[in-house]
């Protein structure tokens, strides 16, 4: 493994990829009752692919980074025009307005979110804090004239 | 006003841009529409992507009003085919998420969402972003 490679800009990428992909087998919804409670994760039945969105945005950015990094995998320089900067912006972004959709949402007020969620809503956050430190290590990075 | 006649690409965006706003008004999941209590802002993302997309394309090229030519590093070409895709992407995430019996709305939005990822393909084909083929 070249660990030298992983900056931590990407290092923040893939815990928070890893964190949200753990999350998502958690407790998105959560229905508390009387000795317990019902639960739903990003994969169960109505939640799923809508609310699982996140996770494999999260984790395609994670699995970048991690081949790039351990997998010594020389990927092209843009993918569909952009820079891999802009590309980790971008599904960072996406996640974290899902993961605010979903907060913002009305639900019913027996209805909670479970630590599932919670966990992935700060993975998101984080993905996109390692998206924009990656932006500002290129942009610091001097170049050859 | 510098205006031109839309292109396919163009065409494509502005229909489904369209089609998502007036469907978005239309029931989307038990009764509701996407605007409503327990489907929004979730629901409503596919049809907002489409609004901006749809009100680019107007104000710019059929308006003739010039906009920056970048958005935070980006060119319009490239925020149209990122919206699109995403608009694609929770389109299937939609089309694939059992929400009991889909109703008219949701139809629509899924296929507006498609159609606007086919137009932001195409768009950079058109205006040759050298981004696909």
């Amino acid at each position: 493994m070249n660990r030298t490679k992983l900056s931590p800009a990407n290092i923040v990428i893939l815990a928070a990829g890893v964190v949200m992909l753990i999350a998502s087998f958690m407790s998105f919804y959560r229905l508390p009752f009387p000795g317990g409670a019902v639960t739903a994760n990003a994969w169960d039945r109505g939640l799923f692919l809508i609310a699982t969105l996140p996770v494999l945005l999260g984790g395609f950015m994670a699995l970048q980074v991690g081949l790039v990094a351990f997998g010594r995998i020389d990927m092209p320089n843009r993918l569909l025009g952009l820079t891999w900067d802009q590309v980790h912006l971008v599904l960072a972004l996406q996640c974290v307005v899902l993961m605010l959709a979903f907060w913002v949402e009305s639900r019913p007020p027996t209805v909670t979110f479970g630590a599932g969620f919670w966990l992935m809503f700060a993975a998101a956050i984080a993905l996109v804090v390692g998206a924009l430190m990656r932006i500002a290590t290129t942009r610091r990075r001097p170049r050859a004239i | 006003m510098d205006g031109h006649k839309p292109t396919p690409a163009e065409l494509t965006i502005l229909i489904a841009g369209g089609a998502m706003l007036i469907a978005s008004f239309l029931h989307f999941q038990d009764g509701s529409s996407v605007w409503d209590r327990y489907t929004f802002p979730v629901a409503a993302l596919l049809p907002i992507y489409g609004v901006i997309m749809a009100a680019e394309i107007t104000i710019t090229d059929l308006a003739g009003v010039k906009l920056p030519g970048r958005v935070a590093g980006f060119t319009w070409e490239q925020i149209h085919l990122v919206l699109g895709l995403m608009a694609g992407l929770m389109a299937v995430g939609w089309l694939l998420t059992d929400t009991g019996k889909k109703p008219i709305g949701q139809w629509i939005e899924i296929a507006g969402g498609i159609a606007l990822a086919v137009g932001a393909v195409r768009m950079q084909r058109e205006r040759r972003t050298g981004a696909i083929g």
